[in-house]
């Protein structure tokens, strides 16, 4: 019976939705002073993809809160479908249709997933919840999204991306019709991202008008029909997306070419720095060896749940190997210590950088004296004047912005938290170099620095693994790229095969399993092999 | 009609903000970087036009005596805290230490030097155990300390069988009462400790190491922290801390009582909270912690010279431990913006 209600409700607030459903008008804000955005205008039109582009710090994010409400803004004004949205009232905005999917989810993870649907406008009778019907219903909305999802599990049980579809599901039954999305695809995998867009493509086919930020090319021209580029605050493109190439898109949102986004790789020495021997990680399906050598960067390729980063973390030491051992210039790394990884001259750049890389609330000063600790204090007590002229060197090398050495992590950009993470090894000698997902959630300029740092270090002599789902990160920086699945190596790739055509299928083919021709044992006998006995 | 000229002039200079400088946002400013402050001498201020007692040297040297003891575990739960923890044992280890320095020192009374480092001793390895627990066996630190809590309780009255432990030689008392250039020996050692944790977590690797551990554990132990040691460290030290005062305390009074220290975690822990730490671990300061301290104390002592009834000061503290705590909040989220 509410169930027809809500549909009857639901195709009500369809019908007359077509037009602007969404109208900015010189929005203008900032913070502290500093102007975040400068007089923005945008329409969203309904049954519209529009994909909102532009560097960290561009005002994205900022441009998202205002429209839903979140934020007030200093001037201009936001229209949903001719009535005036009131600043700064987030439940107006809700009235009015406007709902947003944020960048970090607001699901209550303790909660199943009908609860997380239904909260706030739970079903009720005369004795109490009527969980049945919420169940039921929950099925069916889940179902119109491609969902079989059981609505009784934990929502925390849930994938990353099966969460945001149901948050947009949560944000379709309120009777939204303008979905804002920020960065849906920065936390999920690749299938995930699949259904992602499928979703918001059902979407707008039932007149939603979408908005949506992200940093992948590919992602906007799978689903946007429309790309607005904002750049320092200021809108500096709005083009229907067939008008647009790649390379504006990418130009527009950094103010100059960018022929350059990978440096040249030098040349690496034949002299072997790190060597996995028949090293097993746990979980993974046989067991790994494999060499790095002095000035080469050897990518490691993969699907989502290949054992990258399970690889990466048992060779620092954070996960403890089940057999096999780690050697770093011919000697054997104690297992299972990031410290002893840490002795041997090892660095490790991890992939989540919020929850393993950087301790957001101490400062950059802080954050790179922790790994040097020994070189900078004499009998426990820190040398202040000693880390701060170091830090300070190593952080300039690395062109960090930021105010000043005392300022902390959390009020920096993605790019430049990246970029302390990855610096704060420099101060002293690293012989090995991990990276895992070294430029995730970096935008397209910080990015390119990011690449000039990594080649300039392999340069100087360090051996580089790097992790990546970065299909061009692999492509331009390694200079051997190894293909994992199910934590065993699947393939490997020679510099003169990353160049070749249909290198990316063949990396796919390898990654996905249908194509076994090369198995571990052929990857591990090509190559490297024959050298580690010369 | 208005001369357009002085309109324009009047405008520049608000405009240029050189007029707004002396109005509004200095003294904001100065709100927020020291809202603490501010707070904690308003207090002060309202106690001087009160009372003539209350500034005079022999108050200010009682409201320190009675700091000393909660100064010495306000500064273990400081370090606690920092890793994101919490010690609510600490009461009870004073008690527990104070008890076994008094049958130490009526056992031998010959060697009454002993009962301190049996003390301190007692206190360290209630603290190594709790540091265990948590560390090692993971256990949540809410619920391993409270373990504790009870557990040393216990202890205390088994070892007075259930009663006071009175009749120590009157040396006993050197250790709280012996004065030295007029302060006493637990207020010295309150300055000595404060100066010293207040170096340390700034001027140390392990102070860091403590702050990275609250901070993000992980993060922490990727950059080569042994996170367990830290950790374990942290109750281990708060436990000693709390022998220290449980000597303290005892020998102020020349015996040794199973209630010493009771409820005293929860005023250390108000010390911190009111010191700008947060429960999540990571932020926080020993300069912040003794200034809650002294807040605290200062209240006690202030409401007593009013002849507050006691009832009513523990509604007066209520009150203000939150109001204060909330004047923080709106500060620090100012700073940060």
């Amino acid at each position: 019976m509410s169930n027809q209600q809500a549909d009857v409700r639901d195709s009500a607030s369809h019908a007359p939705a077509t037009g602007t459903l969404l109208e900015c008008t010189d929005i203008v804000k900032g913070f502290g002073g500093i102007p975040v955005l400068r007089g923005i205008s945008l329409s969203l039109e309904a049954g519209t993809v529009t994909a909102l582009a532009g560097e960290n710090g561009a005002g994205k994010s900022t441009l998202m809160k205002i429209a839903s409400g979140q934020y007030r803004p200093d001037g201009g004004t936001v229209e949903v479908q001719g009535k005036a949205l009131p600043a700064g009232n987030a439940q107006a905005a809700h009235r009015l249709g406007v709902a947003i999917v944020p960048q970090e989810l607001a699901s209550i993870l303790e909660l199943s997933v009908y609860e997380n649907l239904f909260i706030g406008r739970e079903l009720r009778g005369p004795l109490g919840l009527r969980r049945g019907a919420m169940i039921e219903q929950a099925r069916e909305q889940l179902a119109v999204f491609g969902l079989t999802t059981d609505p009784r599990k934990r929502m925390g049980d849930l994938p990353v991306g099966i969460r945001q579809i149901i948050e947009i599901v949560k944000a379709t039954n309120t009777g939204a019709n303008v979905i804002l999305l920020d960065e849906p695809s920065s936390a999920i995998s690749e299938r995930e991202v699949g259904r992602l867009l499928e979703v918001m493509g059902l979407l707008r086919d039932r007149g939603v008008a979408l908005l949506f930020t992200t940093h992948k090319m590919e992602e906007i021209r799978a689903i946007a029909d429309r790309v607005i580029v904002l750049r320092d605050g200021e809108l500096v493109e709005d083009q229907a997306l067939a008008n647009l190439t790649d390379d504006d898109i990418v130009t527009a949102m950094i103010g100059r070419e960018l022929e350059d986004l990978f440096p040249e790789r030098g040349v690496p020495s034949a002299d072997v720095v790190l060597e996995l021997d028949e090293l097993q990680v746990p979980g993974a399906s046989e067991p790994i060896s494999l060499t790095v050598r002095r000035g080469e960067i050897v990518g490691l390729a993969g699907l989502v749940g290949a054992g990258r980063t399970e690889l990466m973390e048992t060779v620092f030491g954070v996960r403890k190997a089940e057999s096999g051992e780690v050697r770093v210039r011919g000697s054997r790394v104690k297992p299972g210590e990031p410290a002893a990884a840490i002795t041997a001259k090892m660095a490790l750049v991890p992939e989540d950088r919020k929850g393993a890389g950087a301790v957001l609330p101490m400062s950059v000063l802080d954050n790179g004296t922790l790994p040097g600790l020994a070189q900078f204090s004499i009998a426990g007590f820190l040398r202040q004047r000693a880390r701060r002229d170091r830090v300070g060197e190593v952080m300039d090398s690395v062109r960090l912005r930021s105010r000043d050495l005392d300022q902390s992590l959390e009020t920096l950009s993605g790019g430049n938290q990246q970029k302390v993470v990855l610096a704060r090894w420099l101060t002293d000698d690293v012989d090995v170099l991990l990276l895992d997902e070294p430029t995730r959630g970096v935008d397209v300029g910080a990015r390119s620095e990011i690449y000039r740092i990594i080649v300039e270090l392999a340069a100087s002599g360090m051996a580089v693994l790097m992790a990546s789902s970065d299909m061009p990160e692999i492509l331009s920086l390694s200079h051997r790229a190894l293909v994992l699945r199910e934590g065993a190596v699947a393939g490997e790739l020679s510099a003169a095969e990353l160049s070749g055509a249909e290198v990316q299928d063949r990396i796919f083919r390898l990654a996905s399993g249908l194509e076994v021709t090369e198995a571990g044992t052929a990857a591990a006998e090509s190559a490297d092999a024959p050298r580690k006995d010369a | 009609m208005s001369n357009p000229t002085q309109t324009e002039v009047m405008r520049t200079v608000s405009e240029s903000g050189d007029l707004r400088r002396f109005s509004g946002p200095w003294f904001r400013e100065l709100a927020i970087r020291y809202a603490m402050v501010i707070v904690m001498l308003l207090i002060i201020a309202f106690f001087l036009y009160r009372s003539a007692r209350f500034g005079t040297v022999d108050n200010v040297t009682t409201i320190l005596v009675a700091a000393a003891p909660f100064a010495l575990i306000a500064l273990g739960q400081t370090l606690v805290i920092l890793t994101g923890g919490i010690d609510l044992s600490v009461g009870s280890v004073i008690a527990l230490s104070a008890m076994a320095a008094a049958v130490a020192a009526k056992e031998m009374p010959d060697q009454i030097w002993l009962a301190p480092i049996v003390a301190v001793a007692v206190g360290f390895a209630a603290g190594s155990v709790n540091g265990f627990v948590v560390a090692v066996m993971k256990v949540p630190p809410f619920i391993a300390t409270l373990g504790m809590l009870t557990l040393a309780s216990g202890l205390a009255f088994v070892l007075g069988d259930g009663a006071p432990i009175n009749g120590l030689p009157a040396e006993y008392g050197q250790f709280a009462n012996t004065r030295v250039f007029g302060l006493t020996i637990p207020v010295i050692l309150m300055i000595i400790m404060i100066v010293g944790f207040g170096l340390m977590m700034r001027r140390t690797s392990y102070g860091l190491r403590v702050y990275a551990v609250g901070g993000n554990p992980l993060a922490a132990q990727i950059a080569g922290v042994k996170t367990g040691r830290v950790l374990y460290s942290v109750y281990a030290i708060s436990g000693a801390l709390a022998g220290l005062s449980g000597i303290m305390l005892s020998s102020r009074v020349i015996s040794g009582s199973p209630n010493l220290g009771q409820g005293y975690e929860l005023d250390a822990i108000a010390a911190v909270v009111i010191g700008g730490a947060s429960l999540m671990g990571g932020r926080g300061t020993v300069w912040g912690t003794a200034l809650g301290l002294l807040l605290i104390q200062t209240l006690n002592n202030g409401l007593d010279i009013l002849t507050v009834p006691a009832y009513w000061q523990d509604v007066i503290k209520g009150v203000l431990i939150v109001a204060a705590v909330a004047v923080d909040v709106w500060a620090s989220k100012r700073r940060r913006s």
